[in-house]
């Protein structure tokens, strides 16, 4: 199931972000996130019966991706109705659509960043046609054009 | 425990004191350096100056807010002003946590740096000159004060900070209201060491329409003036830069700028403190505050490399907490310094650092602080008033093209236009730098534009067209009001408010006078007119409830932010009835005792204030040399 569920996460992930798995792949990030998503390793943070719930609600998110995906394989719109309407609501198993789309978009999970590799990563400085502050840069005097 | 004698000792490693050690090293003199701030931070060796600022780009990266001080260590026993402990005051309530105790009925809103090289490890980088009228507001518009010193006299000077700090800009462009051109302000062959930093697109797109517009304010017209802005940061070497060095010249007791006589000679970017082949270019990192990676900028820990180690002793984690005075002679005989081991405990031990001169140079609030604690250079009963910053009201909107924002430094253009005027004997004047970095400051974007965008139902592509189209129109703009000196904006010590090493914390009183408030007001109309004239979308909230520096007039709201300037604390003057330090920043009441920084500034002017008091500094260097071979 773990391997399946990673799949999952990279596919729905695409769909969730409009960046293509390809993109995803590219920021080196994929494992990572899974994981954090996943809650691995377990964070400390949690009593067992909070991990337990988590765990459940994970588990409930993923096969509901699984069933949307496998529903709606030759329908686009049919695919994005189904997101919109069993996703993406923040009443939909805690949010966590949501809160993949924050973590691939801002590398950040609730209220911290997941490591520095996260903040670099954040899709929304690819989304401004920028690069985010302090990595990555783009050489002396690029701003003064438009981004390539 | 008492230290060696030595000619002088400083207390502080920002700009001031950093300057201070190592101008009066390079003079053959004996110096004692105490900094608060961690003992990794001053490392100047290769590997150990790497590492150590590495682990502040790794704070940087791995913090959830990314605020000016997130790169830094959090030091209990020199704890430090943080903006996230800047919030809206309750009248009457007790002050809310945080290392400055804020009486109000306003939040004093900027932050300083606590560690080897100070506050300017997270500066910008502006380095504009000050106008002349800035140095006489009394007998040009009857307000305020006016400086002991005129732009001439500290023309010299500002020469040397602009090759200190390692200017880039273009003196051909710098033409400012009610000032002479830029030949003759400068002087007719002056440049700055490196060519400007290239303008950002955004700064020429929005350029277009705005530049020569015509705007009304209090019924004038005004004509707006468009230009690049002076900055501390590496470029292209000016080949027609003059100057390589600043030496004492011991039979003219002068400081001198230095060319290489009869050589050809080129500019050399100063590069990182950890090799020389980084930095030697701005790379566009975006991140200038609160660090940046490659130190293209100019830090005070380049200083400092520079300094004669033959001649300095730092002694860090040592936080000066008050001065010895004579009382016969009213001599300064020691700074007492509090040593910690564990900066997370309260132990320490106590030493008294003994010299000839001293100077404290540790950020207008601390020093101001030291001062109170010590009852010492207060006879004008001036130290801890006249709190000044430029006070900052944002504007901002969406423009009809894309501008692309979020690349290259913080700023590379402003508005001048107000910067003079007659309108001063009304209302503040301002300086508009054009932001390039979208809505970050305000709003937090482009984080909060994720969420807007969830909010909305986003997902996928449409989510990233959103983002898209919204991420590459942020416009921002700037409206730095210059503060002007009150003597009920202040700081004050008080035993009941003590840090862990039981030194002061400041307690600060901080208001806005109508002064402040109708440029606000004013400020508003320009950008209202701005924005119109250039079909830019207003995005601008000023939220009562949220915002700390909401303020009302006339029945309109409008939020100040800080700017990072703490001016003003113990003023410089024309006697020791109406200040604390005199034009070489030698304090009326102890011949031995220099104050250097902000504190210093009589008024603040529309610009960053640190070039000025670089300028101010090498005036106080050359000062302390001249008193030492009396
Ligand atoms: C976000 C931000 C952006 C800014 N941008 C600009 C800009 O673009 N242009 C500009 O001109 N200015 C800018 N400034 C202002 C600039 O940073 C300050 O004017 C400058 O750093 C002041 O230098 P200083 O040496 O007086 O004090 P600091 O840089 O604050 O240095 C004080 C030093 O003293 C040490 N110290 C403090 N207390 C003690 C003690 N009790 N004992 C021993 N040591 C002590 C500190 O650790 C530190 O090393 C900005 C400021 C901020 C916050
Ligand atoms: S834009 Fe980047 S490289 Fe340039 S000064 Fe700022 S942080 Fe440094």
């Amino acid at each position: 199931m773990a391997n399946n569920r990673a799949d999952l996460f990279l596919e729905i992930s695409a769909l969730l972000t409009g960046f293509n798995k390809a993109e995803l792949q590219g920021t080196g990030m994929v494992a990572t996130y899974y994981n954090t998503v996943a809650n691995i390793p377990q964070d400390p943070n949690y009593s067992d019966q909070e991990l337990a719930a988590n765990e459940a609600n994970v588990g409930f998110f993923f096969e509901e991706v699984n069933s949307i995906l496998k529903e709606n394989k030759k329908d686009e719109s049919k695919l994005q109705q189904a997101i919109a309407g069993r996703l993406m609501p923040l009443s939909a198993y805690n949010g966590l659509a949501q809160s993949i789309i924050t973590l691939w978009y801002t590398g950040s999970w609730g209220a911290n960043v997941v490591n520095a590799q996260a903040y670099i990563q954040g899709l929304m400085w690819d989304t401004a046609e920028a690069h985010p502050p302090g990595a990555k840069q783009p050489g002396f005097g690029s701003w003064s054009f438009p981004p390539l | 425990m008492k230290t060696d004698h030595y000619d002088v000792v400083i207390a502080g490693s920002g700009i001031a004191g950093s300057l201070i050690a190592k101008t009066l090293t390079r003079a053959g003199k004996k110096v004692l350096l105490l900094e608060a701030g961690l003992q990794a931070g001053v490392a100047l060796d290769s590997d150990g100056a790497y590492n150590n600022y590495m682990s502040y780009l790794d704070r940087f990266y791995n913090a959830a807010a990314k605020v000016p001080n997130s790169p830094y260590p959090i030091l209990k026993d020199a704890p430090t002003s943080n903006v996230l402990d800047v919030v809206k005051l309750t009248p009457g309530g007790p002050p809310p946590p945080g290392y400055l105790v804020q009486m109000g009925p306003l939040p004093f809103a900027s932050d300083a740096v606590r560690g080897p090289g100070g506050t300017m490890l997270h500066w910008l980088g502006t380095t504009l000159r000050m106008l002349p009228n800035d140095f006489k507001m009394k007998t040009v518009y009857n307000q305020a004060v006016d400086w002991p010193i005129t732009a001439d006299d500290l023309r010299p000077y500002y020469e040397m900070a602009e090759l200190e700090i390692g200017v880039s800009g273009e003196v051909s462009e710098q033409t400012y209201p009610d000032t002479p051109a830029p030949k003759a302000y400068f002087g007719k062959d002056y440049v700055f060491p490196m060519h400007k930093i290239p303008q950002s697109y955004l700064d020429t797109e929005i350029a277009k329409g705005v530049q020569n517009m015509t705007v009304k304010l209090n019924k004038r017209q005004y004509k707006i003036n468009c230009i690049s802005t002076p900055q501390g940061r590496n470029s292209t070497p000016n080949a027609k830069y003059p100057y390589r060095d600043v030496i004492w010249n011991k039979a003219e007791k002068k400081l001198k700028l230095t060319g290489l006589l009869g050589e050809k000679y080129d500019y050399n970017p100063v590069p990182s403190i950890w090799d020389a082949y980084t930095g030697q270019r701005c790379e566009g990192n975006a991140s200038c505050v609160p660090i940046c990676p490659v130190q293209a900028k100019y830090n005070p820990l380049k200083t400092l490399k520079r300094s004669n180690f033959d001649h300095l002793t730092i002694i860090t984690q040592a936080v000066a907490s008050t001065i010895n005075i004579d009382e016969k002679t009213k001599e300064v005989t020691g700074i007492v310094y509090k040593r910690y081991n564990n900066p997370d405990s309260p132990e320490y031990t106590t030493g008294v650092a003994a010299g000839k001169i001293y100077v404290l140079a540790a950020n207008a609030i601390e020093n101001a602080k030291i001062l109170l604690a010590s009852g010492a250079a207060n006879s004008s009963d001036q130290v801890g008033r006249n709190l000044m910053d430029h006070m900052v009201m944002l504007t901002w909107g969406l423009t009809k093209e894309k501008i692309y924002p979020y690349r290259g430094p913080g700023s590379t253009t402003n508005i001048a236009t107000f910067r003079d005027g007659p309108f001063r004997s009304e209302h503040a004047a301002w300086i508009s730098p054009f932001d390039n970095w979208g809505w970050s400051w305000p709003v937090f974007s482009p984080g909060s534009d994720v969420s807007d965008g969830l909010a909305m139902g986003l997902f996928g592509k449409q989510l990233r067209d959103y983002l898209n189209e919204r991420l590459t129109r942020q416009f921002l703009l700037h409206f730095e009001c210059e503060q002007s000196p009150d003597p009920d904006n202040r700081v004050t010590i008080d035993h009941q408010y003590l840090d862990p090493l039981g030194n002061y914390k400041p307690i600060i009183h901080y208001y806005a006078t109508d002064y402040m408030l109708k440029s606000m007001e004013a400020a508003k109309t320009v950008s209202d007119q701005i924005f119109a004239a250039n079909g830019i979308e207003d995005h601008t909230v000023y939220n009562p409830v949220t915002d700390a520096g909401y303020v009302t007039y006339k029945g309109q709201g409008y939020t100040y932010r800080g700017a990072g300037h703490i001016v003003g604390t113990h003023r410089m003057g024309f006697n020791k009835h109406d200040s604390v330090v005199n034009h070489e920043q030698r304090t009326w009441d102890h011949p031995n005792l220099f104050l250097a920084g902000c504190g210093n500034m009589p008024t603040l002017g529309t610009s960053n204030p640190s070039l000025t008091m670089t300028a101010l500094t090498f005036k106080a260097a050359e000062a302390i040399l001249k008193q030492l071979e009396k």
